[in-house]
């Protein structure tokens, strides 16, 4: 199972999709570009603390978390 | 007369394991638990070592290779260190939304490590001093 965490009030909210289930991908899909239309910014782990940034939907992510645009404070 | 007794051996770091378990499982159900553990699941192991002991954590910026010090905190608890780690300048930025700190934290990580650029741009300076990262209890 792959899941999206997108950061939010309560923590986070957690969508898991099966990465073998068409119907589930496209759901997940449309929930990536959903999210960075309005700003979000995704990333993924590539490896112990190492991260990087995806501008497209990954099927194949294991774990994608999206955070909020960023301001100043 | 009051009964005080020094620690058995071992006491000391029993005592330790037994608070990070109670942090660690207690936490779960709240927005700022949840948020710390998703930080610790992305931090490296040194920084998340770096982060329980001392209360921040350190990354490379993207761009221009230079260290920041990410302190606990939702907002001016940023700051450039020099390579003797002396802090240089601070700096000011969040997700837009009340977040809470690990998700702050998390996203300030992976901000500086993937777009530099963009989170400097963003960002208000401030001058740092000890005031600004004063730990108030630990969260790593």
């Amino acid at each position: 199972m792959a899941i999206q965490i997108v950061m939010d009030g309560t923590g986070d909210s957690r969508h898991h999709f099966n990465s073998h289930d068409a119907q589930e991908i496209a759901k997940a899909e449309q929930r990536f570009y959903e999210l960075t239309k309005v700003g979000f910014t995704a990333a993924v782990r590539t490896g112990p603390g190492q991260v990087c940034q995806i501008r497209s939907f990954d099927p194949n992510a294991e774990e994608t978390v999206f955070f909020p645009r960023l301001v100043g404070g | 007369m009051f009964g005080f007794r020094p620690l058995p051996p071992g006491g000391r770091s029993r005592k330790r394991a037994t608070r990070a378990l109670f942090i660690m499982h207690g936490s779960e159900g709240t927005p700022e638990g949840r948020s710390l553990l998703l930080l610790r699941k992305w931090l490296s192991p040194s920084q998340r070592e770096q982060f329980g002991r001392k209360g921040y954590f350190e990354v490379v910026g993207s761009g221009s290779g230079n260290r920041y010090r990410i302190h606990a905190g939702a907002s001016v608890n940023v700051c450039e260190i020099d390579e003797r780690g002396c802090l240089q300048e601070g700096l000011c930025f969040m997700p837009i939304g009340a977040l809470p700190i690990g998700d702050v934290m998390l996203a300030q990580k992976i901000a500086l490590e993937t777009c530099e650029d963009k989170a400097r741009a963003v960002a208000r300076r401030f001058t740092p001093n000890g005031f600004h990262f004063r730990q108030a209890r630990p969260l790593g």
